[in-house]
């Protein structure tokens, strides 16, 4: 009897000690599962905790070995898949792409367009906007030793200086007279020569005011210049699909003589619009705008508009969030997809059924502007709910809400009287031909007094309605948000 | 003889299934958006089935056979067992759950989720009971007559 009394004890023991040691081991696992956890759950996928996880895979590099490389290097691909593994399985399933830590240096191109009608931009009375903004792109280009600068007009010429020489050049045109023929600009060699020159991992600027001027149209229509302007972009962007191009539209100080299509010179002396045209790779450009380090590069001070073409739309990453002081009625948020609310219920008396989503725009690259209207997104659901998008600010985030708000940029709010049985919302943002750049753009450009002359350029939206189309034909979207509802 | 190793066994197999199917179960009775997720998220639930199922099965077998006193072999010597684990586990598990979650402001619905465990509690102290009382020398009667 006394056998089977300690035999029974120790079987009593034996499944303490197994809870116990399961209670142990449910509280994380190794260090390195447990430190990536603890980083997505509490939403600090900071670089500094991505450099903590990197010195625990550092500090043991055998039992590591297989996030890294024969360098010794953190093997970036591996330890992301392993981190999106950890995040596929917690709930809502979390990612953190962590290849912007390892962003290679990129190189960056300037093309400083040099023709008759850019030097006025930078009249020793005026505000120096021009220069001021490529200095800025240099400057916040993050590896100025992979910086080189050409100087473009009926050609591309290399800048003969330094790049700390034309930081510092007060009057660039004037150190650079001579070079090329600043009498025309032909776009179509320029952006040729652009894309054949570009390496992986280059950024090109072309820093232009747009303006179309090709050699001999004199007697030409303006109808036939534009249409030929319109068919050159659609041709030479056609043949680089895998391109994409931001055109940022600044304002700068125009003192001098301004020289209108098929016209003669007028003197002019006013604000007048120029762009930065930014082109790379989209893969590139992708993670550029998923990096915080280029976000004044890609935006910098002064940008009136932007727009990017040739966005291939993505998956937009977003999380229901369970609790928000927005939130009316009944829902649950399905385990097996988080995706999908379970048990909806509208409010008892109005029966409305509002939800609340936390959205990372970010990757888009589009400005509050564009995002918080409402225009520009299609909503379908049978419910008919409507949507609101703002900004998420510091004092929305508390504890709770913490990891589902991390990596995210904005709030969507979905509110409808939910009735029926299954519904299923979808948010789509669409991709539409900007109208700030019908706006810009004008045909007629000789007379400096008429209205509009300071805000707009010559044949832009033709030419940038060749680059849409050739990278956008139809109803071109930035991407789709779905969530399925039951009752 | 084979019936109480059944017994035992039936207890052993049940706290398992626990252990596994924890998830599922503690969901099934409570669940609130966000601090659920967080549950699941942490490991919580995991370490709050591993302290119910060895503090019961603990105190189960503290009560047949560290104390194994005829003074203290009556149904409701039993149920005072019961009614110590049913308040020492829930106070161990509000603790563990409350580290796992630091940073994150659910006390509220972790005490009521304490609450709701105390049904796991008993019913795994009773799996407990039963699956060990037979060889105790003294408590084997206990609760239930056999």
């Amino acid at each position: 009897m006394r056998k089977i009394n300690r035999i029974l004890t120790l079987v009593a023991v034996m499944i303490v000690a197994i809870a116990a040691s399961m209670a142990m081991t449910s509280c994380g696992g190794g260090g390195l599962e447990k430190a990536i956890k603890k980083a997505l759950i509490n939403g600090d996928t900071t670089q500094v905790t991505y450099d903590s996880i990197c010195s625990i895979i550092k500090n043991d590099p055998k039992k590591y070995a297989q996030y890294l490389d024969k360098n010794g290097d953190i093997n970036v691909e591996a330890l992301g898949k392993y981190i999106n593994e950890i995040g596929s399985k917690l709930r809502p399933p979390m990612s953190w792409d962590i290849s912007v830590f390892s962003l290679k240096n990129l190189s960056l191109t300037i093309y400083f367009e040099r023709s008759g009608s850019m030097i006025h931009y930078d009249h020793t009375s005026g505000g120096g906007q021009l220069k001021k903004a490529v200095n800025d792109l240099i400057n916040f280009f993050p590896t100025r030793e992979n910086v080189k600068i050409n100087i473009v007009n009926d050609n591309i010429y290399p800048y003969n200086g330094t790049v700390d020489s034309f930081l510092q050049d007060r009057n660039i045109y004037e150190s650079t007279s001579g070079t090329g023929d600043a009498s025309y600009t032909d776009f179509k060699l320029i952006f040729e020569k652009i894309f054949q020159a570009q390496k992986p991992g280059n950024v090109s600027v072309l820093v232009t005011d747009m303006i179309y001027s090709p050699k001999n149209t004199a007697d030409v229509s303006v109808e036939k210049i534009l249409n030929e302007e319109n068919s050159v972009a659609t041709a030479i962007f056609k043949t680089y699909k895998g391109k994409s191009i931001i055109v940022n539209q600044l304002m700068g100080d125009y003192n001098g003589m301004y020289y209108p299509y098929n016209n003669a010179p007028v003197a002019y002396n006013g604000q007048r619009p120029f762009y930065l045209i930014i082109v790379g790779d989209v893969a590139t450009i992708d993670r550029m705008a998923n990096d915080e380090k280029y976000a004044k590069f890609l935006h910098p001070d002064g940008v009136k508009n932007t727009y990017r073409f040739n966005q291939v739309p993505g998956n937009i990453n977003f999380k229901i969030i369970p609790d928000w002081k927005d939130n009316v009625g009944r829902f649950r948020i399905s385990r097996d997809d988080q995706k999908m609310l379970t048990k909806c219920e509208g409010d008892r008396e109005t029966g409305i059924l509002c939800f609340t989503i936390a959205v990372n725009f970010k990757p888009l690259g589009k400005d509050d502007a564009f995002l918080t209207n409402i225009s520009n997104y299609a909503v379908q659901s049978q419910t008919g709910f409507q949507i609101s998008v703002r900004p998420i600010t510091s004092g929305d985030i508390n504890n709770n809400n913490r990891s589902y708000l991390n990596g995210m940029t904005h709030i969507i709010t979905a509110r409808g009287k939910f009735k029926t049985k299954h519904d299923e919302l979808s948010i789509t943002i669409n991709n539409k031909f900007p109208a700030w750049i019908s706006e810009s753009s004008t045909t007629s450009d000789t007379n400096p007094s008429a209205p509009g002359f300071a805000t707009t350029t010559f044949g832009l939206e033709r030419f940038l309605q060749g680059i849409y189309d050739a990278f956008a034909p139809g109803n071109a979207t930035y991407g789709k948000i779905t969530i399925k509802l039951e009752d | 003889m084979r019936d109480k190793v059944v017994y035992l066994i039936i207890g052993i197999v049940a706290s398992v299934l626990f252990w596994i199917f924890r998830v599922e179960l503690y969901e099934a009775l409570y669940t609130v958006n966000g601090f659920s997720d967080q549950m699941y998220n942490t490991g919580a639930y995991g370490s709050v089935a591993a302290i119910t199922i060895g503090t019961a099965w603990g105190i189960a077998a503290i009560y047949y056979y560290l104390i194994n006193s005829v003074k203290f072999d009556r149904w409701y010597h039993w149920l005072a067992m019961l009614g110590v684990t049913c308040v020492i586990t829930p106070i161990i598990c509000y603790i563990s759950v409350s580290q796992s979650l630091e940073g994150f402001d659910y006390s509220t619905a972790e005490f009521t989720f304490e609450i709701y465990n105390i049904l796991f509690t008993a019913l795994t102290f009773v799996i407990a009971s039963f699956s060990m009382r037979w060889w105790s020398s003294n408590c084997r009667h206990t609760p239930i007559p056999q």
